[in-house]
C-alpha cells in the first residue's frame, strides 16, 4: 500500500465524515466549520490528483472566501440564537428510503456508464506528474477555453453587482 | 330543379317561422296575414304544378344531399307525379281555406300568432311528406306532422285534458312510428335504397325472400308492409291505435278540420297507396290492411251514434271513413281509396268547420260541443245549416254529391275484387254506410231542427250566424264537397273516371273489367238505399218521435254501455300499458336507479375530484424542501426507467 | 489498489450526502452549504478523471467549477440575507410565500 493510497483513504474518510457532520449538525456554525474541514481535505486531494495549482486555488477561493462568506452570513443573521429543535424537514424518514434507493441506482448507473466509455479519445493531453503540467494547463485555459474564461469573469462581475443591488436599502413603498 | 315545386312547402315554412318569432310582439292581431298569403301562394303554385302533371310532365329531383352514411345516400327530394300533385292541391286548398276560417274562429285568443304559426308549420310538414321522393323524407314529414299535431291538440295547454290528449296522441303515434322506422330499416336492408323509384325497380329481388323470426318463416315483403302499416295505423288512427283521435278533439276546431279530417290522418292511406307495388306482393298484407280498416270502420260506426259531443261524433266518423279507405286499398283498389280520401277531405272538413261554427255560436253554454244543448239552429245560422246539410248528404252517399261516387267506387271495387275477402269487405262497407248516414243525420237533426234547448245558457239571446270570414270558407269547401266527386264519375254512369285514371299512372290497380253492369247498378242502388234508411231512421227518431231516443239505451243497457265507453279500449290500455309503465317509472327507475346509481355517480365523481385536489394541495405548501424532493423523485424515476430499459 | 473507480465512488458518496442534506435541511444557509458539498464532489470527480486519463479537460473544468461555486454561493447567500431581512425567518417551513 503506497503512500498515495493511504492518503486517499484518509482524505476520503475524512471528507465523508465532515460531510456527514455538515449535513447532520444542529448548530449552523458547526455545520459551516465542518464544511471548512471538507474543503481543506478537498484541497489536499487535488494536490494528490496532480494539480497543485488547483489545490491552491481551492484553498484561496473556497476555504478563504466561500466559507468565510458563510460564516459572515451566519453571524449576520444571528443564526446561533435561532437553532431550533428540529434539524430536518418533517417526514424525512420516508424520503430516506427513497433516497437510499436513488443513491444505489445512481451509483450503479454512473459506474455502468463510465465503464462503457473507455474508448473516448483524449481531448487535451497532459501529463499531470511532469513539471510542465501547469504550463500546459495554462496554455489550454487561454486558448481552447478562452471564451469560457472570459465568461467566468463576466459572471463574477455580475455577481458583485447583483449582491450590492439585492441588498440595497429600498424605500418602504416599494416593498411588494 | 324546379323552383315552383320547392316553393310550395317553403312558403308556409317561412311564414310559420316569421310568425312564430315576431308574432307575439309585432303582428299580434295581424298574425294571420303572412300565413294566409303564403298559403294562398302555395295553393296557386300547386294548381300550376297540377296542371303540369295533367299535361304529363312529372318531376323527380333532389334538392340537396341530406343523409350520407356509408352506402346510404338520401337527399331532400321532390317527386311530382299524379299522386303527390293531387295531394298537394288538396292540402293547400283546404289549408288555405281553414287559415281564413281561423281568422274568425280564433279571434281574440291570446295564442293567436302561435296558432297560425303552427298550422302553417303543419302544412309545410304535410307537403314535405307528400312531395318526398324517398322514405326518409316521408318519415321526416311523418314525424313533423305528428309534432304539429301535438302542438295543436294541446294548443290550449293550460287545459289539463287538452295537454293529456296531446301527449296521448303523440305517444300512440310514436308506437306506430316505431314499427314504421323498423320497416324503413328493413327496406334499406333488403333493397339498399330509400328512393321510391329505385325501390320499385328492386322489388322483384325480394319476391321470394323469407326471413326467420323466432322459428317462423316470414315473408319479407309482408314483414316490411306490416311494419310500415304500423305507422299507418298510428297516424291514421286505425285499430288498435285509434284511441288518440277522439281525444284529439280537445284542440281547436280548425285543427280538427285540417289535421284530423283532411290531411294528417290521411297520411297513412297516402303511404300505403304510394307503396302499393310493395303491398300487392303479399296477399297477407292486403288482407291485413283490409281487415284492420274494416274493423276500425265498423267499430267507429257503432260508437258514433252514442256520443253527445258533436266533434267526437265527427271524429268517429273520420275513423270510420278512414277505415273505408284502407278497405279499398286492401282489396287492390288503391285509386278508389285515394279518391275517397280526396272527397272525404272536403266533406269532413266541411262537417268540422260547420260544427265549429255551431260551437262558436254556442260558446256561452257549459259545454258548447254538446248536442243536447243545441237545437233549431236552422233559423239562426242558415249558411252553416245549408253547408252542414250538404256535407251530411255527401257523407251519406246521396247520388250527385261527392261522397256517393267515392264510396260507391270502393264498394264496387270491393265486390268485384279478385281477392277472396272482397265480398266480406263489401258487406261491411254497405252496413256501415247505413250507420254513417244515421249518426251523421242524428247530430244534424239534433243541432239544427226542433227547438233551441240552450236559450237559458245564452242569457235569453239568440245564437247568431258566424262572421263572413268563417262562412265564406264553408261555402267554398261545400263546392268541393259536391263537385270533387264529379272528377271520378265511373264509366258506367257516363263519366270518364278521370280521377282514377289519373292516379293509376302511379298507383297499383287491378285490371278489373266490370262486365256485369246490372249487378253494378244493383250494388249502387243498395248502397243508396242503405244511406236513405239511415237518414230515415234518424229522422224518425230525432225529429218525429223524440221519445224513441232512449229506446236503445234503456233496453240494451249493457250493449249501450259498451258502445258508449268506446268498447272500453281506453280502460284496457290504461290497465295493460299505462299503469305498469308508471309503476316501473316511479318505483323502479325513480327510486332505485335514479337515487343509487346516477346520484352516486355524480356525487362520487365530485367527491373524487375534491379529494384528489386536496391530495395535490399538500404538495403546494410553499416549503421548498418538498419541491426539491419532487425534483429528486423525478430524477429517481428517470434513472429507474433508464436503468431497466437498457 | 486505488484507481479511478474508487475516486468515482468517493465522489458519488459525497454527492449523495450533499444531496440528502440539500433536500432535507430546514435551514436555508445550511441548505446552501450542502450545495457546496455537492460541488466539491464534482470537483473530485473531474479531477480524478483527468488525472487517470491524462486529459487536461478535467482540470480546466475544476477551475471553472470553483469559480462558479464561489459566484453561486455569493448570490445564494445574498438572497438568503435579503429574504431574512424581509421575513425575519430562515427556516424553509416558515417561508411559504409560494403556498398554493
Amino acid at each position: 500500500m503506497s503512500a498515495q493510497d493511504l492518503a486517499f483513504y484518509y482524505l476520503g474518510f475524512a471528507m465523508i465524515l465532515s460531510g456527514l457532520f455538515t449535513v447532520f449538525s444542529r448548530n449552523p456554525v458547526h455545520a459551516v466549520l465542518s464544511l471548512l474541514v471538507l474543503v481543506v481535505h478537498q484541497a489536499f486531494m487535488l494536490y494528490l490528483l496532480g494539480s497543485e495549482f488547483l489545490s491552491a486555488i481551492q484553498i484561496i477561493v473556497y476555504a478563504g472566501a466561500v466559507v468565510v462568506l458563510f460564516l459572515f452570513v451566519v453571524y449576520l443573521i444571528n443564526l446561533q440564537k435561532e437553532a431550533r429543535f428540529r434539524v430536518f424537514v418533517r417526514r424525512f424518514s420516508l424520503g430516506l428510503i427513497f433516497f437510499i434507493l436513488f443513491a444505489f441506482l445512481f451509483v450503479k448507473y454512473f459506474v455502468l456508464l463510465f465503464n462503457m466509455s473507455t474508448g473516448l479519445r483524449t481531448l487535451l493531453p497532459i501529463d499531470p506528474t511532469s513539471s510542465q503540467a501547469l504550463k500546459m494547463m495554462a496554455r489550454y485555459l487561454f486558448t481552447e477555453y478562452l471564451f469560457q474564461f472570459e465568461l467566468i469573469g463576466v459572471i463574477l462581475l455580475v455577481v458583485v453587482f447583483g449582491t450590492v443591488f439585492l441588498l440595497r436599502k429600498v424605500k418602504e413603498e416599494r416593498v411588494g | 330543379m324546379n323552383v315552383t315545386v320547392v316553393l310550395i312547402p317553403a312558403l308556409p315554412l317561412i311564414a310559420s317561422l316569421i310568425t312564430l318569432i315576431f308574432g307575439k310582439r309585432y303582428f299580434k292581431d295581424k298574425a294571420h296575414v303572412l300565413p294566409v298569403i303564403s298559403l294562398f301562394g302555395s295553393f296557386i303554385l300547386s294548381l300550376f304544378v297540377l296542371y303540369d302533371v295533367i299535361q304529363g310532365r312529372t318531376y323527380n329531383f333532389d334538392l340537396y344531399s341530406w343523409l350520407v352514411a356509408g352506402s346510404l345516400k338520401v337527399g331532400l327530394g321532390f317527386q311530382v307525379d299524379p299522386l303527390s300533385a293531387m295531394m298537394c292541391a288538396m292540402v293547400t286548398s283546404l289549408s288555405f281555406l281553414i287559415h281564413v276560417y281561423s281568422i274568425g274562429y280564433m279571434h281574440g285568443d291570446p295564442g293567436y300568432y302561435r296558432f297560425f304559426s303552427y298550422i302553417s308549420l303543419f302544412t309545410f310538414s304535410m307537403l314535405m311528406l307528400v312531395l318526398g321522393n324517398n322514405l326518409a323524407q316521408l318519415f321526416l314529414g311523418w314525424e313533423l306532422v305528428g309534432l304539429c299535431s301535438y302542438l295543436l291538440i294541446g294548443f290550449w295547454y293550460e287545459k289539463r285534458s287538452a295537454a293529456n290528449a296531446a301527449i296521448k296522441a303523440f305517444v300512440v303515434n310514436r308506437i306506430g312510428d316505431f314499427g314504421f322506422a323498423l320497416g324503413i330499416f328493413m327496406v334499406f336492408y333488403y333493397l339498399g335504397t330509400l328512393y321510391y323509384t329505385e325501390i320499385f325497380e328492386k322489388l322483384p329481388a325480394i319476391k321470394n325472400a323469407y326471413i326467420e323470426i323466432l322459428g317462423y318463416e316470414v315473408y319479407v315483403p309482408f314483414l316490411i308492409a306490416f311494419l310500415l302499416f304500423c305507422g299507418a295505423m298510428g297516424k291514421s288512427a286505425q285499430f288498435p291505435l285509434h284511441v288518440w283521435l277522439p281525444d284529439a278533439m280537445e284542440g281547436p276546431t280548425p285543427v280538427s278540420a285540417l289535421i284530423h279530417a283532411a290531411t294528417m290522418v290521411t297520411a297513412g292511406v297516402f303511404m300505403v297507396s304510394r307503396l302499393s307495388p310493395l303491398y300487392v306482393m303479399s296477399d297477407e298484407a292486403m288482407a291485413m290492411v283490409a281487415f284492420v280498416g274494416a274493423i276500425t270502420c265498423f267499430m267507429a260506426a257503432t260508437i258514433a251514434p252514442t256520443q253527445f259531443d258533436i266533434k267526437r261524433v265527427i271524429a268517429y266518423s273520420t275513423l270510420s271513413q278512414l277505415g273505408y279507405m284502407f278497405m279499398a286499398c286492401g282489396v287492390g283498389a288503391f285509386s278508389a281509396g285515394m279518391f275517397h280520401l280526396f272527397t272525404h277531405a272536403y266533406f269532413k272538413a266541411l262537417l268540422f268547420l260547420g260544427a265549429g261554427s255551431v260551437i262558436h255560436a254556442m260558446h256561452h253554454a257549459p259545454d258548447p260541443n254538446d248536442i243536447r244543448y243545441m237545437g233549431g239552429l236552422k233559423k239562426y245560422m242558415p249558411i252553416t245549416y245549408a253547408t252542414f246539410l250538404i256535407a251530411s248528404l255527401s257523407i251519406s252517399g246521396i247520388p250527385g254529391l261527392a261522397g256517393f261516387f267515392s264510396k260507391d267506387e270502393i264498394l264496387a271495387m270491393a265486390y268485384f275484387s279478385p281477392y277472396p275477402w272482397g265480398k266480406a269487405i263489401w258487406l261491411i262497407g254497405l252496413i256501415v254506410a247505413g250507420f254513417t248516414a244515421f249518426y251523421t243525420f242524428r247530430i244534424f237533426f239534433k243541432a239544427f231542427h226542433g227547438e233551441f234547448r240552450g236559450r237559458s245558457y245564452l242569457h235569453g239571446k239568440d245564437p247568431h250566424e258566424s262572421p263572413k270570414v268563417m262562412t265564406i270558407p264553408l261555402v267554398l269547401i261545400s263546392i268541393g264537397a259536391i263537385f270533387s266527386g264529379w272528377l271520378g264519375i265511373p264509366e258506367s254512369l257516363g263519366g270518364g273516371a278521370h280521377f282514377q285514371k289519373f292516379l293509376e299512372q302511379v298507383v297499383y290497380h287491378h285490371e278489373v273489367e266490370i262486365t256485369d253492369h246490372t249487378l253494378e247498378y244493383g250494388l249502387m242502388v243498395l248502397s243508396v238505399v242503405s244511406g236513405l234508411i239511415g237518414i230515415l231512421l234518424a229522422y224518425l227518431i230525432y225529429v218525429k218521435n223524440p221519445m224513441l231516443e232512449t229506446l236503445f239505451s234503456s233496453n240494451f243497457k249493457k250493449l249501450y254501455k259498451f258502445l258508449y265507453n268506446k268498447w272500453y279500449f281506453d280502460e284496457l290500455y290504461h290497465y295493460v300499458f299505462v299503469i305498469p309503465t308508471f309503476f316501473l317509472a316511479r318505483t323502479f327507475v325513480n327510486l332505485i336507479v335514479d337515487t343509487f346509481v346516477i346520484d352516486q355517480t355524480v356525487n362520487g365523481s365530485a367527491k373524487a375530484t375534491t379529494s384528489f385536489g386536496s391530495l395535490l394541495q399538500r404538495f403546494h405548501n410553499g416549503i421548498i424542501n418538498y419541491y426539491l424532493w419532487g425534483i429528486i423523485l423525478g430524477l429517481i424515476l428517470y434513472f429507474v426507467v433508464y436503468y431497466y430499459l437498457s | 489498489m486505488v484507481d479511478l473507480n474508487s475516486y468515482i465512488y468517493l465522489s458519488l458518496i459525497l454527492f449523495v450526502i450533499g444531496l440528502f442534506g440539500f433536500v432535507f435541511r430546514r435551514n436555508i444557509i445550511i441548505l446552501l452549504a450542502c450545495v457546496e458539498i455537492m460541488l466539491n464532489a464534482l470537483i473530485i470527480l473531474f479531477a480524478s478523471i483527468s488525472y487517470f486519463r491524462k486529459d487536461a479537460t478535467g482540470y480546466i473544468l475544476v477551475f471553472f467549477i470553483i469559480a462558479m461555486a464561489a459566484a453561486e454561493a455569493a448570490v445564494g447567500l445574498t438572497l438568503a440575507v435579503a429574504l431574512y431581512k424581509k421575513l425575519k425567518k430562515v427556516y424553509t417551513e416558515e417561508i411559504n410565500l409560494f403556498r398554493g
